[in-house]
């Protein structure tokens, strides 16, 4: 991953793309080799990873009974501010991600888009360098799931690298500046969306401007059926 | 150290702003205090019952309300629902000792019994009991009380930490009940049965009650208070221990 883009890590249900995540941001053990991240191994020096890295798993990881401005406050704490920093530091996020309002409400009370940008926000309480956002869309209402992607694209812009998994296409398209595409374990296409998509066009030659989904099902050996105005899927 | 105040911290808060958890943990133990005292306190007579030292059978009974009061271990099952909705993920992306988390939580436990305790023997005043060991015996009694409440709330978050699941974390809080009803919870050991006394003698919980009961009912005497304090220590150096080693390999 090169420093500073939106990296977008594509797969199948089951390839291995959250397995990838919590490896990497040191919630699993890795099961075999080994993995840097920010030039730092994740297996020897787990807590020195734990300092660059903010991470938004599938699952919204926040306290009900808590207040979102005394979970990014709790959050910052831990990670070494004091209380007088992490106080400033979490007004500042809740700005951010524009929770100013319900900061004070504890978080059972949230809508699923606020819990996702509080979730979010405490990723960067301690301004990581490479932020793990692992589908950090799934459940959400279209309309929220622009609100984040907004969000995603503001991160960026402060210069947060982001590592990005997600089984909406859409999603990789309009957020991320380059992409693999994992299946059974094994990275099988990696590129900008624009060019995978130019390299399929010229594979398959017909003409027509592939979508990145015709490059998902190309690459993780699936195909499509077109006829009578259908689109179905076949192995 | 400032991780694991800024957790325990967060422990008190959730205790304080779920009293629906608990107020059980106090009127469910004054319960079965008045449920015992009520069928048996005839039977037991202050001024003819040697053991009770004069004092009245609710103070026999102290012990063990105290001690189921300590029992409960709520604080288990929000590790559960923490574990369910990814939030212990995300105190584990942090960089505090693993030390800090798998003890943080367990900081609100011996605080909450403590207030508890002096509660439960305030309640219990009216009724005729008293601390006869003192000022210094009623710390010793909220220290001890306050002890096995942390290594019983270690025992449930051990479960909690093993299983992840709520189901198993709650059922494994039931494991207090056969251990109290195997202690000399209505009369001395000496006046067991057999088989109850055997069963009791080998009772850890029977040590920490004999001990509550020997601070409520004499003047302070250290080697009657003595042998629950070392099952105390012992039960909680065990369980922070396995804690800690739990969260260390959590995957």
């Amino acid at each position: 991953m090169a420093q500073g883009e939106v990296f977008g890590f594509l797969g199948p249900n089951g390839a291995g793309k959250s397995t990838t995540v919590r490896m990497l941001t040191t919630l699993t053990t890795i099961s075999g080799g080994s993995a840097q991240v920010v030039g730092i191994d994740v297996a020897s020096d787990p807590d020195g990873v734990r300092r660059k890295i903010g991470v938004a798993l599938q699952e919204v990881g926040l306290d009900p009974r808590q207040s979102g401005r005394e979970i990014l406050i709790l959050q910052a704490r831990l990670f070494g501010l004091s209380h007088a920093e992490a106080t400033a530091r979490a007004r500042e996020l809740l700005e951010l991600v524009e929770l100013t309002d319900s900061a004070d409400r504890r978080t059972k009370t949230y809508s699923g888009g606020m819990k996702r940008r509080l979730d979010l926000a405490s990723a960067l309480v301690h301004r990581p360098e490479v932020l793990f956002l692992d589908e950090p869309t799934t459940g959400l209402d279209p309309a929220s799931r622009l609100v984040v992607w907004e969000e995603v694209r503001r991160i960026n812009q402060l210069g947060v690298t982001v590592f990005l998994t997600t089984q909406y296409l859409e999603e990789a398209d309009q957020l991320c500046s380059r992409l693999a595409i994992i299946d059974g374990g094994t990275i099988v296409r990696e590129g900008t969306p624009a060019s995978l998509k130019a390299d399929l066009k010229a594979k398959r030659g017909d003409g027509i401007e592939p979508t990145l989904d015709d490059v998902f099902l190309d690459v993780t050996g699936r195909g499509r059926e077109r006829g009578a105005g259908e689109v179905r899927e076949v192995q | 150290m400032n991780a694991l105040k800024v957790l325990g911290g967060r422990g008190l808060r959730e205790a304080w702003r779920t009293p629906d958890a608990l107020l059980p943990t106090l009127l469910i133990p004054l319960f079965f205090l008045v449920v015992n005292v009520g069928q048996a306190a005839r039977i037991f007579p202050t001024d003819t019952t040697p053991f009770l030292r004069g004092q009245s059978y609710a103070a026999f009974q102290l012990p063990a309300t105290i001690l189921l009061a300590a029992s409960f271990g709520t604080a288990a099952l929000y590790l559960v629902e923490e574990i369910e909705n990814g939030y212990f993920d995300k105190i584990r992306a942090t960089p505090v000792s693993r030390t800090s988390i798998a003890l943080g939580r367990l900081i609100a436990e011996p605080i909450k019994i403590a207030i508890m305790t002096i509660v439960i023997v305030l309640i219990a005043i009216p009724f005729g009991v008293s601390v006869s060991s003192g000022i210094i015996g009623l710390i010793l009694l909220v220290i001890l009380a306050a002890g096995w409440a942390t290594g019983y709330a270690a025992f449930l978050q051990f479960v909690a930490l093993k299983t992840r699941s709520a189901a198993a974390t709650n059922s494994a809080g039931l494991v207090f009940f056969p251990l109290l009803f195997l202690t000399p919870n209505f009369v001395p050991r000496d006046l067991l049965t057999e088989p109850m006394e055997i069963a009791a003698t080998f009772n850890p919980v029977t040590y920490v009650m004999e001990s509550m009961r020997s601070l409520i009912l004499e003047p302070l005497n250290w080697a009657n208070v003595a042998p629950g304090f070392l099952v105390v220590s012992v039960f909680v150096v065990a369980m922070l221990a396995i804690n800690v080693q739990v969260v260390r390999s959590y995957d």
